[in-house]
């Protein structure tokens, strides 16, 4: 090939940068809603006050409908918010994400039956931090860059607290709980609620 | 040479960058509905449709058309065609810029 003009080669290069952004943004899922974050966060500070008061740490009869309420809660914000921005929310990015968190949520719900059965239940908050952090981190490739910070803050509180199992409340209050208010208050900042 | 002589053999249907960017897009996704297309290339609905018509032509996208909530749906997948096509216009910029590179290093 004959040598490209200045003009030819930036337009090449041009090109590419504009294929690479397009090709990441149609794979990236913008609709995660920042208020339901703040909700779910807001039912973890709820759950760890409640935990706290029992003297029990991984209170399932508090941890498990609290997880429950708080994907209910932000399931319902992503739908309001993809409404209000006329964006559509079942895409192939949501999928991928549902794809990237699943397993390891279902991970954590077999090792939970697993440690309660053993005795062993000091070790479910580190456990649940540091599965959901994992499974966010996977799912969050798909999406907006501060869900990625989200899940490696969890999977970092989930390391500490499996390490330190006298801490696991308060980082379950950290992270369940602070990580989703703060994360949610940036994405509704940054990313139109 | 002139740029355009280095820009001449190119696919004029998908050098256009909107119907580079509709491209793009499909090969990131299995298949994008229209709504999905207007956000990621912030784009108008004619704008939108007047280039996947050109592309759904030349035979590069397949549209399907249906309804979900009983509204609508256009829905847009890259064919195999499109696909090759994608891929001899990426060859054929990353080939400008490698011609570049020799040109420099030989200097």
């Amino acid at each position: 090939m004959p040598i490209p003009t200045q003009p030819a080669r930036e337009q090449a290069e041009d090109t590419l940068a504009y294929i690479r952004e397009t090709m990441e943004s149609a794979s990236t899922f913008t609709g995660v809603s920042g208020w339901g974050l703040v909700g779910a966060g807001g039912i973890g500070l709820i759950a760890s006050w409640l935990a706290w008061a029992a003297a029990t740490p991984a209170l399932l009869r508090v941890w498990v409908p609290a997880a429950l309420a708080a994907i209910a809660v932000a399931a319902v914000a992503n739908v309001l918010k993809a409404r209000r921005l006329e964006i559509p929310l079942w895409t192939g990015s949501l999928r991928k994400m549902a794809w990237g968190l699943a397993p390891a949520l279902a991970a954590g719900a077999f090792l939970t039956q697993a440690l309660t059965a053993q005795g062993t239940p000091d070790l479910l908050p580190g456990t649940w931090l540091a599965l959901y952090g994992a499974g966010v981190t996977a799912s969050g490739t798909f999406s907006v860059q501060a869900v990625r910070w989200m899940g490696l803050a969890m999977l970092a509180l989930g390391s500490l607290a499996l390490l330190r199992a006298d801490l696991g409340l308060v980082l379950l209050a950290v992270g369940f709980g602070g990580c989703h208010v703060a994360f949610g208050l940036y994405i509704a900042q940054r990313h139109g609620g | 040479m002139a740029a355009d002589s280095v820009l001449h053999g190119l696919d004029q249907v998908i050098h256009e960058r909107r119907r580079l960017g509709i491209v793009s897009a499909l090969a990131a996704n299995d298949r994008q509905t229209f709504a999905e297309l207007k956000v990621v290339l912030k784009t108008t609905d004619g704008n939108l449709s007047v280039h996947a018509r050109r592309l759904e032509e030349a035979g590069y996208i397949k549209v399907t058309k249906g309804f979900a909530d009983r509204k609508p749906r256009t829905e847009y997948r890259l064919t195999a065609k499109g696909r090759r096509a994608l891929e001899t216009y990426l060859e054929q910029m990353e080939s400008i810029l490698s011609a570049t590179r020799d040109a420099l290093e030989r200097q």
